[in-house]
């Protein structure tokens, strides 16, 4: 029984073998090819590159990206081939405008608050310690509350 | 200050959930068209019906009208056929632009012209005719050119072959009310 489970595994082989294979002519534009259709994303399917999807219009990006491969064209006229007709959005780099500077300026702006922050409250705690004579004083005064302290401290940890 | 401190992080959680929720609401497929105030793109393409005649940009324009992008293999498209069939009753000017599907030669399928007319003749016959005519986009590529993500799409296009609108979905009272009516009119002037 195993032995005709595994034999059908070799039919599965057998018959994804008759897809159809891409030629290059040459290793530089297969990969420019591979590298596009990972980048370029399907504008039909939310969340899939045209390398991934199946929709009709994935299908047809692939398409046209292999033929303007294939003719010699950079990786720029590509994009801009593609994004002239179904605009910034089919390619997964958002380009810094108007629109989009919100992407780069947040992450910088959180970094600068939070170092804000952490000089502030730094501030404000090594100021604690220099304005603060009470508590020292009090402690340095009577230091039986600080006995008192130990012992308390001793007992927990005891019963613990 | 350490009030401010303590609502900070108040603040930040109300703005968050404020984006959050409005984006619940919002449509991802609504993007900024790139065609829109763009001249219809280069084309010669059959007539479905009567392939020997063929259409381009110049032979098209003349007229404001909508270019639907409809397939009789598009549930959606046959659902709005009954409404542009009404619109067409109310003098709109509807032209079809036909997405045919690639035939999967992996499965045998080959195109055959005169079964696909036959096919659309029923269709138009059974759920409402709103074209004035049928172009036959057999390798979708004016589709491709229009950025059209798939179907049904609708395009107001005007007497000069102007894009004016681009539509992602189907037309109905609605969306027809809203988006295009006013710019068909406006257009019409």
């Amino acid at each position: 029984m195993k032995y005709f489970f595994f034999s059908l595994l070799l039919l599965a082989g057998t018959a994804q073998a008759t897809q159809a294979l891409i030629e290059f002519q040459s290793p530089e534009q297969q990969a420019l090819f591979k590298e596009l259709t990972h980048e370029l994303r399907c504008p039909k399917c939310q969340n899939q590159n045209i390398a991934d999807s199946h929709a009709v219009v994935a299908v047809d990006m692939r398409n046209k990206t292999l033929e303007l491969v294939q003719q010699g064209q950079t990786k720029e006229q590509v994009l801009d081939y593609m994004k002239s007709r179904y605009g910034d959005f089919v390619h997964y780099q958002p380009p810094l405008n108007k629109f989009t500077f919100i992407l780069w300026l947040l992450p910088a702006l959180m970094v600068l608050g939070l170092i804000l922050l952490l000089v502030v409250r730094r501030k404000a705690e090594s100021k604690r310690v220099d304005t603060d004579p009470v508590d020292t004083a009090q402690v340095h005064a009577e230091p039986h509350l600080e006995q008192q302290l130990d012992q308390l401290i001793e007992q927990y940890r005891r019963k613990s | 200050m350490r009030k401010l401190a303590f609502f900070i992080p108040f603040a930040l959680f109300i703005g968050l959930s404020v984006f959050l929720f409005s984006g619940l609401f919002s449509n991802p497929m609504e993007r900024e068209s790139s065609v829109m105030n763009q001249p219809l793109p280069a084309f010669a393409l059959p007539d479905l019906q009567q392939p020997e005649k063929i259409w381009t940009p110049d032979s098209v324009k003349g007229k404001p009208f909508l270019l639907n992008v409809w397939g009789t293999w598009c549930v959606t498209c046959n659902a709005e056929l009954a409404y542009l069939t009404e619109l067409r009753e109310q003098g709109v000017m509807i032209v079809g632009l036909y997405y045919q599907q690639p035939a999967d030669a992996a499965f045998g399928e080959v195109f055959n012209l005169s079964a696909l007319q036959q096919e659309v003749a029923l269709k138009l016959e059974q759920q409402g005719n709103p074209y004035q005519w049928n172009i036959l986009d057999k390798d979708r590529t004016l589709i491709f050119d229009l950025g059209v993500t798939g179907a049904p799409e609708t395009f107001l296009i005007d007497a000069q072959g102007i894009i004016r609108q681009h539509h992602i979905g189907d037309i109905n009272p609605q969306v027809w009310q809203q988006k295009l009516a006013a710019a068909y009119q406006s257009l019409q002037e």
